[in-house]
């Protein structure tokens, strides 16, 4: 996939995407409901009004950010399949830290700031080395990465889980979950009215998006992972410790999932609950990195539709009685389609739209 | 050294291994608590660690025949809820939901029918069409978490079947389908290291070009183990279903991971069915040992128990780092003319 140029990834994406909620609305039909309802709930559900819109942007600023986790790991040739898990680790670290520092610090919106910064650099830290090990696994002990970060997933989700419903559950409630954090940490609501959505978060968002792309393309690091990722040998060639540099992508990788898992955790839920039903970010992530030709701006655009997806699916699930599954599988179709470039190109070529420079 | 003694090898190495883990699990919990060992390793619990390891020695058998052959099928655990759903909605459709053990046979045999249906897409986006075998794998996984629990909403007005039927039992209360599994596995172990065909696929995982030279098709090699990976996938979900009598679709399905265990089975075992099966088997008993603690009254949290089986994968493969893959996995083979 990575030999296809600019314009033909772009038209690959959006063949998937429309290709995928084509087969979706065939399958709302054979189910018996109608697909014209349902193309227009999708639609009111993720942008027609201003509570969708908030809530679509809520969702699209976790799938940015864990897009970006897994692009920064593709574009080097690592499979981090472990966003999930980071973003876990990452989430509870910012919670956990928060609340056992809280009673050291003032109570005002000082304080407050203060224990946001601790959350959220202790969720990076958390993330990074969470993902460090499988990386350290894959370069020292030849460990397939694919297979240790499932495994990870599947222990974050199973581990913090563990340690929400025992140590740090909250005995006053009766979901599993730890405590509220405390009044003053929490990002403004400036611009939007929405209680689980901040500015801050976007800009955030926006921000480690610059930064990364900044990484990647002007910087001798980002030109080392890229060029171990596309060149292997050229690069060990020219002096990159291949072995170093798959941890170091790794780390920066799982950092970018701590950082989501903090806004997760701080700016959406107030508490941590149950890991195993927060929702599949992670997972979801590696198709929007993918649908994005792990470029990490074109991760924005991919996000967003992968918000609305979510977005749209929250609506669909009170005000409509299709089955909300639907959209996992429509999610799961645009991955299929994703996979297969040689399929748009083979139609391209038979359509005369292009193709021609192969 | 051929790839029998390869394997020969590693199994020395890896049954020292299981039996040091054990031992070691023996003595913290005889130390810790004065429960008598006879009470926790009883046969009722080899009987249910067999059955619980069936499905993912099914899944694993398909799965390294595909990747012997140089096909990474990552979407085992995807093929797994398919297989399980498609068991209980055929079931559901010609029994109901008090079916006999006609139907619960016939049911487990369209599910594998189904599921090699849909494995056959898969096989021709992966080989002829070259799709990345690791993210097509993903997908089938996701579009198997939203569709079956998608289309068991339609049928039953909810995520999960109402209670089905399951499979009856042998004389000695073993259920039937462990033993297929056991004749399954050692038939393909046969097919594998002792027959032409076996060599073949081995040579298309290997070296596909010699193959080739030697006038074997390639890509037919290769659509049929992965079409096979699939249909066992298929099989494992549907034993699941027809041991547990009813498809659960909330959270990961009923499935819940198995398939990726069964990838790491393989794996552990050396693409051996063999050693897949009894890598299989130390999973589903450390699965149970957890229903096994509760019984006895030992007070260890299920969540950690469960974990086990993945922090074991975890310190074999970095302990034992380097399985060897098939050199040829994930490469796309073109023939020349």
């Amino acid at each position: 996939m990575l030999d296809a140029t600019v314009l033909e990834r772009i038209g690959i994406a959006i063949g998937s995407t429309v290709s995928a909620l084509l087969i979706g609305l065939v399958i709302v039909a054979i189910s018996g409901y109608n697909p014209v309802t349902f193309a227009s709930q999708l639609l009111v559900g993720s942008f027609g009004s201003e509570r969708a819109v908030a809530r679509t942007l809520r969702y699209s600023v976790l799938f940015v950010l864990a897009g970006v986790a897994v692009a920064i790991a593709f574009r080097a040739g690592v499979f981090n399949i472990g966003v999930q898990g980071q973003f876990i680790v990452g989430g509870f670290a910012t919670v956990v830290s928060i609340i056992m520092l809280a009673p050291f610090l003032p109570n005002g919106t000082g304080g407050g700031v203060a224990l946001m910064l601790i959350g959220t650099v202790a969720a990076i830290v958390a993330g990074g080395l969470y993902a460090a090990l499988p990386g350290v696994l894959k370069a020292y002990g030849g460990a397939n990465e694919i297979i240790t970060t499932i495994m990870l997933n599947f222990i974050a989700i199973g581990f913090v889980g563990w340690l929400v419903a025992g140590r740090f559950g909250d005995p006053q409630a009766t979901a599993t979950r730890t405590e509220h954090l405390p009044d003053n940490v929490g990002f403004p609501s400036v611009v939007f009215d929405d209680p689980n959505l901040s500015i801050v978060g976007i800009l955030l968002t926006l921000a480690v998006v610059a930064l990364i792309a900044t990484v990647m393309t002007r910087t001798s690091f980002g030109y080392d992972m890229v060029t171990s990722g596309t060149q292997e040998a050229a690069a060990t060639y020219s002096g990159v410790d291949a072995k170093r540099m798959i941890v170091s992508t790794m780390t920066l990788s799982g950092m970018v999932s701590g950082l989501a898992g903090a806004i997760f955790a701080i700016m959406i839920q107030g508490y941590f609950t149950d890991p195993s039903g927060i929702g599949n970010y992670g997972f979801d992530a590696i198709a929007v990195s993918l649908l994005a030709a792990n470029n990490p701006i074109g991760v924005v655009p991919a996000g967003l539709l992968f918000g609305g997806l979510e977005s749209a699916g929250s609506h669909i699930q009170i005000s409509s009685d299709v089955p909300v599954q639907l959209i996992d599988g429509i999610v799961g179709l645009v991955v299929l389609f994703v996979a297969v470039p040689e399929l748009f190109r083979m139609i391209a070529r038979r359509t005369g739209l292009g193709g021609e420079n192969e | 050294m051929s790839v029998v003694d390869y394997a020969n090898h590693r199994r020395v190495r890896l049954g020292a291994v299981v039996l040091a883990a054990t031992l070691i699990a023996l003595a913290v919990v005889g130390t810790q608590t004065d429960v008598a060992l006879e009470r926790l390793f009883t046969l009722g619990f080899l009987t249910r660690s067999l059955e619980m390891a069936t499905p993912i020695t099914l899944a694993a058998v398909g799965g390294l025949y595909a990747e012997k052959s140089g096909v990474f099928n990552i979407g085992l655990e995807g093929f797994m809820i398919f297989g399980a759903f498609t068991a209980a909605a055929s079931m559901y459709a010609i029994g109901g939901t008090a079916s006999t053990q006609v139907h619960v046979w016939s049911a487990i045999g369209i599910s594998v029918l189904i599921t090699a249906v849909m494995t056959t897409v898969f096989a021709v986006l992966v080989i002829r069409y070259k799709a990345d075998q690791i993210v097509a794998g993903l997908a089938v996984w996701f579009i198997g978490l939203g569709f079956a629990p998608f289309t068991a909403s339609i049928i039953w007005g909810s995520q999960s079947s109402p209670g089905l039927s399951s499979v009856g039992t042998l004389p000695f209360g073993q259920s039937p389908l462990v033993v297929l599994t056991v004749v399954i596995v050692v038939a393909a172990w046969y097919v594998l290291y002792r027959t032409r065909y076996g060599y073949w696929v081995q040579a298309a995982g290997e070296n596909p070009e010699a193959l080739d030279t030697a006038g074997v098709n390639v890509n037919r090699v290769r659509y049929a183990t992965v079409i096979f990976s699939g249909m066992m996938a298929g099989l494992g979900g549907a034993v699941l279903l027809a041991h547990e009598g009813n498809f659960v679709g909330t959270g990961d399905t009923m499935v819940e991971g198995r398939g990726w265990i069964a990838i790491v089975a393989y794996l552990f075992g050396n693409y051996n069915p063999i050693g897949a099966a009894a890598a299989a088997l130390l999973f589903g008993g450390l699965d149970m040992l957890n229903v096994q603690f509760q019984t006895v009254g030992i007070e260890v949290s299920a969540r950690l128990v469960n974990l086990l089986p993945y922090v074991a994968v975890i310190v074999v493969l970095s302990a034992w780092g380097k399985t060897r893959m098939p050199s040829s996995v994930g490469e796309p083979y073109e023939s020349e003319d």
